[in-house]
């Protein structure tokens, strides 16, 4: 398997203050890689550095492609309405006409159609979520890269985008990297799980999970996955 | 009673309040003029369009004085507002220049520009100036990076920053700070024509005190007063531009 992104000894300090040490790992074309930590681990931190959005103080990070970073909340453009954002996610070789199609269909795709002139302020949270996933998938790049995406949102509106996240991913399959503190959602959505330790970040377990996705609780595996990471986490 | 009413309600017990302290002799003779006194001068003043003249002249110099102060401030605020570097540099300056009264610039604005409109729409600049530049500068400042980073990855240039994020990120604040600076800069003109100039309603309520004409004079804060709510109502309406919406209503 291509890998997209990699990993080598990455360790990133604010100041004097070691945030991340050496983390190594890659992650393969289309695969679905979250990291799970507790809170201030430095998992945004991780994902700005894979964005390019910060560079690494030591250690190397080899990018293929371009990424596209989903955030907790508030990514979406205020002053534009939905139709408007989404329009400016779209990549540059699409012109004229077709823009407008492609919006119309990752309206549809995210169940927005009947809000295309709403402004983010206007909608639910969950929604608000759903233009911002528009926005970055309608780019069409290579990695998407998600920041606790669901983790402002209510249980119900979580599960449901968790479903929805993994039925668009089967049918556009991208590579994503997904950081979350919620163990559950590493379990129900990861290829591969990786378990970070608190500050400085460093690995602390990678759990495979080979099933398909989305995975129930019930599911072979699963209850011991979520163990394992417990464990791992010191929280049993 | 309907709400718009209860504005118009205030100012009938105003006008009879005066009006009824004026026939019983409140005043001493000379000094507040009565409500008809005062709607015969505005009669005479309309009559003769000398009232028209002066405010044409006083919104003229506010319109310069205004629109040069704004198009120079916003690039600076911004500025200031992105760059660390410039915001050390220049801060400190900007605080204290916005500290110095508009008035007291009069001296210079006379020196400088000589009589007549100049030196009148130079005071409105420094009025107006100091302030834009402040509450730009804070705004831009403001800005979440989240903005900026989304940008990154959509590959923006720093001409497509600047316009499709800074300034509409900024935008409602900025509204709120020029309905701000209108009213200082209306304000201002007054004071700049009491002492620069001879048109303008600033001139209009100095040359009538000369001539101890208190209705006149009355008859020009009036003026003044209707067209500062004029000015706020119409930058009043900017705030309710739908794509600036989001700025206000949380």
């Amino acid at each position: 398997m291509t890998a997209i992104l990699e990993l080598h000894a990455v360790g990133f300090d604010y100041g004097k203050n070691r945030v991340i040490d050496q983390l190594d790992f890659s992650v393969g074309k289309h695969e679905l890689v979250v990291c799970v930590g507790p809170s201030g681990c430095g998992k945004s931190t991780l994902l700005a550095l894979l964005a390019g959005h910060l560079e690494p103080t030591r250690g190397k990070i080899e990018r293929r492609g371009q990424s596209r970073t989903i955030y907790q909340d508030g990514g979406t453009f205020p002053w534009l309405t939905v139709r408007d954002n989404i329009e400016n996610g779209l990549p540059r070789t699409i012109v004229g006409d077709a823009r407008m199609t492609k919006v119309d269909e990752w309206l549809e795709i995210m169940r927005l159609k009947e809000f295309p002139d709403h402004y983010p302020h206007q909608l639910s949270g969950g929604m608000r979520q759903r233009v911002e996933i528009a926005r970055a998938l309608a780019a069409e790049t290579d990695v998407l890269l998600m920041d606790e995406p669901f983790s402002a949102l209510d249980y119900q509106s979580r599960n449901r985008m968790r479903k929805e996240l993994v039925a668009t991913l089967a049918e556009r399959p991208r590579t994503v990297v997904f950081v979350t503190h919620d163990i559950e959602e590493a379990v129900q959505l990861g290829d591969r799980v990786v378990v970070l330790g608190s500050r400085p970040a460093n690995i602390r377990r990678v759990l495979d999970l080979p099933t398909t996705r989305p995975r129930l609780p019930a599911n072979p595996g699963v209850a011991e996955a979520e163990q394992a990471i417990m464990d791992e986490l010191g929280l049993s | 009673m309907p709400r718009f009413l209860f504005p118009i309600a205030t100012g009938l017990v105003i006008l009879t309040t005066w009006w009824a302290a004026h026939a019983l002799g409140a005043f001493p003779i000379g000094t507040v003029p009565s409500p008809p006194e005062v709607a015969a001068a505005f009669g005479e003043e309309l009559r003769s369009f000398r009232l028209i003249d002066d405010t044409i002249a006083s919104l003229y110099r506010v319109a310069w004085g205004f629109i040069t102060a704004v198009v120079t401030a916003v690039p600076l605020g911004l500025a200031i507002g992105r760059f660390a570097g410039t915001r050390a540099a220049l801060m400190p300056w900007i605080n204290f220049f916005r500290s110095l009264s508009p008035i007291a610039w009069i001296p210079f604005a006379i020196i400088w520009f000589g009589i007549g409109d100049p030196p009148a729409i130079f005071i409105i600049f420094v009025a107006t100036f100091f302030q834009v530049v402040l509450a730009t500068a804070a705004a831009s400042a403001a800005v979440p990076k989240i903005y900026y980073r989304v940008a990154q990855d959509m590959r923006f240039d720093s001409k497509q920053i600047l316009f499709r994020i800074t300034l509409p990120a900024i935008l409602p604040q900025l509204v709120i700070a020029l309905r701000v600076a209108i009213g200082v800069a209306w304000m201002v003109v007054v004071a700049a024509e009491m002492i620069a100039v001879r048109s303008g309603l600033g001139f209009l309520i100095v040359d009538a005190r000369n001539g101890l004409r208190m209705d006149l004079v009355v008859c020009g804060m009036i003026t003044i007063g209707a067209i500062g709510i004029g000015l706020d109502a119409l930058f009043a309406r900017l705030t309710k531009i739908r794509s600036l919406a989001w700025g206000f209503e949380r």
